[in-house]
């Protein structure tokens, strides 16, 4: 089953990882950045390895982005984000497990300082035998 | 010779050529590699020179060559294992290939996505972009798990042999869970991706063929076949003409395939009265007597001693959930759902839509409709099926 982790972020100025640009992630020292990189870098060798990982995208910074609306006029197009929000959707990984505790386990992993990390379930088009 | 019959023989004959390699050499990797180059030897020649008389001497000669090439190459082998090479003949491909790849491709030392992968790649003769696209995964992710896997079993140095006799219950169940993961995976995606899914569940058949004509003691084995043959006998009935999924009460009996049904029950007849009888015999004796039975007449308490003997082979929250859909068959609503009520507070549920799904359609027949449709909408909010969201949606608002 496939979920998606969702990382919400907003640092500042934008970069990435993000956690090294977020107000929380500034006060800690750089031997934690260097410590949850390298627990992190694990993570993703093991489910490279384990063939969990399915694909992952940083997001650019969303001043680049454009949105798209609708009216039934026409439609309505804007540079800039969505909405100002606090934080701003700054990447995605997909994961291909064989279970929702698994997913969880994963996604834990990528809890980060200045950071909310959401996992959500994939929706496919089949359905199990009744 | 045209590129479709080319990829005839490639599926068919392909996994007899890799274990004949395997077996001389050990080394599956390398083997796989070598198969691989023989059939490029093969699409540019046989065209041209017409398709060899023994297709399959042809490529087991040619991959053993083409693998010496390689260690000669590497020049890390002797001269003879070239001798070896040269001694590779028909008589090397033996009747038990596919089932010793099979169990080679389910090695304990490989997770289960890898063993899933492995197993269609080298056994069922699909290419990697195939493999992944019946899984919805990138080819990338797919290689990925394939060449790890790989990687996995030279590092362990696993041998291309029957494992002994008292590990091959255990290496035999984990080939059985593999194989039913492919169909499953082919059988409940029908909707999505079409023709590739039904390939899926047509190799996971094929291959549990083989497995069963080689192992026909393992009476689990028997019932594994005997089930993907009774559940796929529903498939033509399954899906309406707008594609939507038809649950099984309401299904088109008519429908349903006669041919796989005889033999899948002919199976379990058969499989039940030998040695312990295991989940995948028991799930299959069940899905027969539904197959036996017009809709109205199922034998529903059979059903629910079925299900309570599987509940203790295998207890778990889903077989609670199917033994509480019977029971309310035989004993009314009411008795279900107080079976159900230990399992609201399960953790394992949480996140689950099947409890509140199945909750709600009791709920409906107890004609309590109110909690009914609060039971539907909680299901549908937590089902990741598209077309069995709409369909509770859709029971949630009606």
């Amino acid at each position: 089953m496939k979920y998606v982790i969702l990382i919400h972020s907003n640092p500042d100025p934008w970069g990435h990882p993000t956690q090294r640009f977020t107000a929380e992630g500034r006060e800690l020292p750089d031997a934690e950045h260097e410590r949850m990189d390298q627990a992190f870098e694990a993570l993703m060798n093991e489910i490279v390895a384990s063939g969990e990982f399915v694909t992952a995208e940083a997001l650019g910074d969303p001043a680049a982005s454009t949105v798209f609306g609708w009216t039934p006029e026409k439609h309505v197009v804007t540079d800039g984000p969505y909405a100002e929000a606090k934080e701003q959707l700054a990447g995605f990984f997909i994961i291909d497990v064989a279970t929702r505790e698994r997913a969880v386990e994963i996604a834990d992993h990528f809890t980060q300082p200045g950071g909310t990390v959401e996992l959500r379930p994939v929706m496919w088009p089949g359905g199990d035998d009744q | 010779m045209t590129t479709a019959r080319l990829e005839d023989v490639w599926r068919s004959e392909a996994p007899h050529v890799l274990a004949a390699l395997v077996r001389r050499y050990g080394d599956f990797d390398a083997a796989e590699d070598a198969v691989q180059e023989a059939l490029v030897d093969a699409a540019r020649q046989w065209p041209v020179e017409g398709t060899p008389a023994n297709p399959r001497g042809w490529l087991v000669t040619v991959a053993g060559r083409r693998l010496v090439d390689r260690w000669r190459a590497d020049g890390a082998r002797t001269a003879r294992e070239e001798a070896d090479a040269r001694r590779t003949t028909e008589a090397d491909v033996g009747c038990h290939d596919d089932s010793l790849t099979l169990l080679l491709c389910c090695h304990p030392a490989l997770s289960r996505a890898s063993q899933v992968a492995l197993t269609l790649r080298a056994v069922g003769g699909l290419t990697t972009a195939q493999v992944a696209h019946g899984f919805l995964v990138p080819e990338s992710t797919m290689a990925q798990r394939i060449s790890r896997a790989k990687a996995t079993l030279r590092e362990v140095d696993a041998p291309f042999a029957l494992p002994a006799a008292d590990e091959l219950p255990e290496r035999t169940a984990a080939v059985a869970q593999v194989l039913y993961l492919v169909f499953t995976e082919g059988h409940t995606a029908t909707t999505g991706t079409g023709l590739t899914d039904t390939r899926l569940a047509e190799e996971a058949i094929r291959l549990t063929r083989e497995l069963h004509r080689h192992l026909p003691a393992m009476s689990e084995v028997s019932g594994l076949l005997a089930l993907m043959l009774l559940t796929d006998s529903r498939r033509a009935a399954r899906l309406d003409a707008d594609g939507t999924l038809v649950p099984l009460a309401e299904q088109d009996r008519s429908r349903w395939d006669r041919d796989l049904i005889v033999e899948g029950i002919r199976l379990v007849e058969e499989a039940l009265p030998v040695g312990r009888v295991g989940p995948y015999q028991l799930q299959a004796a069940i899905a027969a007597v539904h197959a036996e039975a017009a809709a109205a007449d199922t034998d529903w308490p059979q059903v629910v001693e079925l299900y309570r003997m599987l509940a203790d082979l295998t207890p778990g929250p889903m077989v609670t959930l199917n033994h509480a859909v019977a029971v309310a068959e035989v004993d009314g609503p009411d008795a279900a759902l107080a079976m159900l009520e230990p399992l609201r507070g399960d953790r394992r549920l949480r996140h689950h839509h099947r409890l509140h799904a199945v909750r709600a359609h009791l709920l409906d027949r107890a004609g309590r409709p109110v909690e009914a449709r609060h039971e539907y909408a909680e299901a549908a909010r937590l089902a990741t099926s598209i077309p069995e969201q709409r369909y509770l949606n859709a029971k949630a608002t009606g």
